[in-house]
């Protein structure tokens, strides 16, 4: 052995050593799997490779819940997991699944549309992993993801990704992204097909509205709001109106801009007969000037920097002392999301969809939002559901 | 009183700054004194949590990918420019440069401008400028008349211009991509200062010739191509590499997404082929992956560092200061503030204080498009200075500049200021400058 | 796996082979060996297919 042999052993046990213990994190988090308890409307789960056969087999496929009612009428369907990184999407589209009792018409919900974005976080960002919600039977444990899939699933990025079928250049980071890839082809790139089979589920199933759920930085302009295209606009606007006249907490309406293509509201507007709406919660983890991106920052939204900005008039939402807790802005989703299927319903009477049971805003600021997970231990094993 | 977490941060910033001097004094290197100060930095936070040490060690790994694809850039394309120039390639178009246009050395530089610009431009990197054109038009630039450091210079500047030239500028990439700004309507406003800015860059640093040398000496005392050499090997190889960019470009669904680190490797084995010297390719590799170490590290331990800033608030408190500041302050600070933000975090500066940056100064009716278009111009000046420095020491790498790094940076202060200058002037006057937005382009 | 992400990890393992070579080759300089290394873990840990 040479004279640097035991050198190098040492560094060679060092670097390994840590690279074993950060991998062995990395291992559990893409493998972990998060457990959904089915409620009592939910019909049939199936698989989205079901509408994309390119999807089979692969971290991208991801599970659909069709939450049927005892009367024929329309289809709505929720994404949430767009972004896996915005995770009051997630939680709102489990509480649906959960409780929701539907009298009327069919609802689809897909928890987590980009999976493979939900097995990864993002290098450079110092995100946790996972992240628990405190519920009566104990912590529900979820893992927390990116904005984009994961590279072992989609690889390599483009130098600059051109946008199909209208061929706007776009960042290479947005290959990666949902909503950037609507409406996608079932031979492009993953992300592309994981769209296209959403929208062929669009079309098999009649779904007469799709919502995307989302959460936005407080000092990004859309944010608090609905963004709808040209034909969702009505609806959308009553359903705005409804809920800050109601339920007391701000939300306005934001129209589709025309050319920026990929996006769900622009896309499922533009090639199917679904009226889109995206809707987002003020999410300040995602803000670039706070501090630590903590647990607590996750769950209660409280920042010492966003507050000052906010007095300085810089952010987009009200913010004082208390943040943007996790409760207010799962609230927020439920509550504008079964406003949006209300004001459809009532617009279109021979497609209406009736839903009961899932909390409005009021119930989950009382309440929290683990109050409303069931515990899979104590569930009909039939009835729980690895994602 | 003041928030605990305001004390905390700024304890785990010094507590950085300590580390990596310690790590200077005790005569370790950039890329070690930054593990240094990243390893220290998530010690001291740590300590109250941000982040929990038993994710220590994950935050530190994770940085490290960060920057993995550029650094597959990095590798994959120096192995291409390293294969070109052993078998005669580079030799041989120089020969042919300082052969046309010897006594029109103006008209010369500015087509080396053009050449230099064009891989930048298509792939946003100024550093593929560097190491797929950059030798050639060294070495050519040395043979019109020009020290090697003005050529460094005029290289170093005409790269990072190339970088923030349309159509693709990944800066600007980033901040649209998080502001939900579409990518259009970049093409003046960007190609236009672009060209402005490396003719002006040409003139000033290219104008007079350090030596004379007549075109017969100049072509004696360079090397000859090897014996078989010719336009079609020479020529093969970029095509191979311009190609795959093309046809990405042209029929973007009917080729498979590449990657520019599979188009630099397809692109070194064509070189390979139509090289008339023997090469052993594997000896060849590793030797460039050994000169590359310094660099690589830096790429995946500034990951790590941006990670650790990240997760324990320093990076948020940044980005805090600059949005809390003072408008008039911001303007002027902007001049320092984004040349070192590159430097430190590369591209990883337009997401940190690129993207609020740009929601205020729209939300205080500044023209975002004219606004993102003059922060991309300053942001290349950055990738001269250390600890990434990565323009500027691929710059100094391939041009063969061998005096000190700073003398080569002080060499390009008048375009510097210019850039500058058309930076800021184009974010202050953005609402004026709103003409050159052609949507849709 | 499509065949261009297929040769994705052939350029990473070709890279970590060089770099592996290098550092058995490295017999005095300390500070590059951990260089190396430094470099060798996300390529390694992306090879495995960890992360």
């Amino acid at each position: 052995m040479s004279r640097s042999g035991p050198v190098k052993g040492l560094l060679v046990a060092v670097v390994a050593s840590v690279a074993a213990v950060a991998g062995a994190q990395f291992h559990q988090h893409r493998h972990q799997r998060l457990p959904i308890v089915a409620g009592p409307a939910v019909a049939r789960v199936a698989s989205l490779s079901e509408y994309g056969e390119g999807l089979a087999r692969t971290m991208a496929d991801t599970k659909v819940f069709f939450l049927q009612g005892a009367e024929p009428g329309g289809s709505a369907l929720i994404m949430a997991g767009t972004h896996a990184n915005e995770i009051d999407a997630l939680l709102s589209a489990l509480i649906f699944v959960e409780n929701a009792v539907v009298e009327k018409g069919t609802l689809i919900v897909i928890p987590q549309l980009n999976h493979s974005a939900s097995v990864y976080t993002r290098p450079g960002d110092g995100c946790p992993l996972f992240y628990g919600i405190e519920t009566p039977w104990g912590t529900k444990v979820f893992r927390f993801g990116d904005r984009g899939a994961s590279p072992l699933d989609q690889w390599p990025d483009p130098d600059v990704y051109v946008h199909y079928p209208d061929a706007q250049l776009l960042s290479f980071l947005d290959a990666r992204n949902t909503n950037r890839s609507w409406p996608g082809r079932p031979d492009g790139l993953l992300t592309e097909r994981v769209t296209a089979a959403v929208m062929r589920l669009l079309a098999e199933e009649r779904v007469d509205i799709a919502l995307d759920l989302h959460g936005a930085e407080t000092m990004f302009p859309v944010t608090n709001c609905i963004v709808a295209p040209e034909r969702s606009m009505r609806i959308a606007t009553m359903a705005s109106m409804t809920v800050t006249a109601m339920e007391g907490f701000e939300n306005h309406v934001e129209p589709s801009p025309k050319g920026f293509r990929g996006l769900s509201h622009r896309e499922i507007g533009d090639h199917s007969d679904t009226a889109p709406f995206l809707l987002e919660a003020p999410f300040p983890f995602l803000d670039q000037p706070t501090g630590p991106k903590t647990r607590d920052l996750l769950m209660t939204g409280r920042d010492p920097f966003l507050l000052s900005l906010a007095g300085q008039q810089k952010l987009f939402v009200p913010y004082d002392e208390s943040g943007w807790p996790i409760e207010k802005r799962v609230g927020q989703h439920c509550s504008v999301a079964l406003e949006i299927i209300n004001q459809f319903s009532r617009k279109r009477a021979d497609r209406a969809i009736r839903i009961s049971e899932v909390p409005r805003y009021a119930d989950l600021v009382r309440n929290g939002v683990g109050f409303y997970f069931h515990d899979p231990s104590k569930a009909d094993p039939a009835r729980v559901h690895l994602d | 009183m003041a928030n605990p977490l305001y004390a905390h941060i700024a304890a785990v910033l010094s507590v950085m700054a300590a580390a990596y001097a310690a790590a200077r004094w005790r005569k370790l290197g950039v890329e070690l004194c930054m593990l240094a100060a990243a390893v220290a930095g998530g010690l001291a936070g740590a300590v109250v949590q941000t982040p929990p040490i038993g994710e220590l060690a994950r935050h530190l790994v994770e940085g490290t990918f960060t920057y993995l694809d550029v650094m597959l850039v990095f590798v994959t394309a120096t192995i291409f420019i390293t294969i070109v120039t052993e078998s005669g390639g580079v030799d041989f178009i120089v020969r042919a440069i300082v052969r046309a246009f010897h006594r029109q050395h103006l008209v010369a530089l500015l087509l080396l401008m053009i050449l230099i610009l064009i891989p930048g431009a298509l792939t946003g990197a100024g550093s593929v400028s560097v190491l797929t054109v950059g030798a050639p038009s060294a070495l050519a630039m040395g043979h019109l008349g020009l020290s090697k450091r003005r050529t460094a210079a005029i290289l170093f500047i005409v790269a990072g211009l190339s970088a923030a030239a349309p159509p693709v500028n990944i800066w600007a990439m980033v901040i649209c991509a998080g502001t939900a700004i579409p990518y259009v309507g970049f093409t003046y406003a960007l190609g236009i200062p672009v060209l402005l800015l490396g003719t002006f860059t040409i003139l000033t640093l290219g104008w007079r010739r350090d030596h004379r040398v007549s075109r017969d000496e100049a072509l004696r005392a360079m090397p000859q191509p090897p014996p078989g050499m010719n336009w079609w090997r020479v020529l093969l190889p970029f095509g191979a590499f311009f190609g795959t960019v093309a046809a990405s470009r042209l029929w973007p669904f009917a080729t498979p997404v590449m990657g520019l680190p599979l188009q630099f490797t397809l692109a070194a084995i064509v070189a390979l082929l139509c090289s008339p010297r023997r090469i052993n390719a594997l000896a060849l590799s590793r030797d460039t992956v050994r000169r590359l170490v310094p660099l690589l590290a830096t790429m995946a331990i500034v990951g790590s560092l941006q990670q650790i800033m990240t997760v324990t608030g320093v990076r948020g408190a940044i980005s805090y200061a600059v949005i809390a500041m003072p408008l008039a302050l911001l303007y002027v600070l902007l001049v320092v503030l984004l040349p070192i933000s590159e430097g430190l975090l590369t591209y990883g500066a337009a997401a940190i204080i690129g993207i609020p940056l740009v929601w205020y100064l729209d939300s205080i009716g500044l023209h975002a498009t004219i606004v993102i278009a003059g922060l991309s111009l300053l942001w290349p000046l950055g990738d001269g200075l250390p600890p990434t420095a990565l323009i500027g020491r691929l710059t100094v790498m391939v041009s063969g500049y061998e005096g000190s790094y700073w003398s080569f940076l002080k060499e390009t202060w008048l375009p510097w200021l210019a850039i500058t200058a058309a930076g800021i002037g184009m974010i202050v006057y953005s609402a004026k400058l709103s003409a050159l937005v052609a949507w849709g382009l | 796996m499509p065949l261009v992400m297929i040769v994705y990890y052939v350029i990473c393992l070709f890279i970590a082979g060089m770099l592996v070579w290098n550092f058995a080759r490295e017999k005095d300089d300390r500070q590059m060996m951990l260089l190396y290394l430094v470099v060798l873990v996300p390529l390694v840990l992306r090879l495995l297919r960890i992360n």
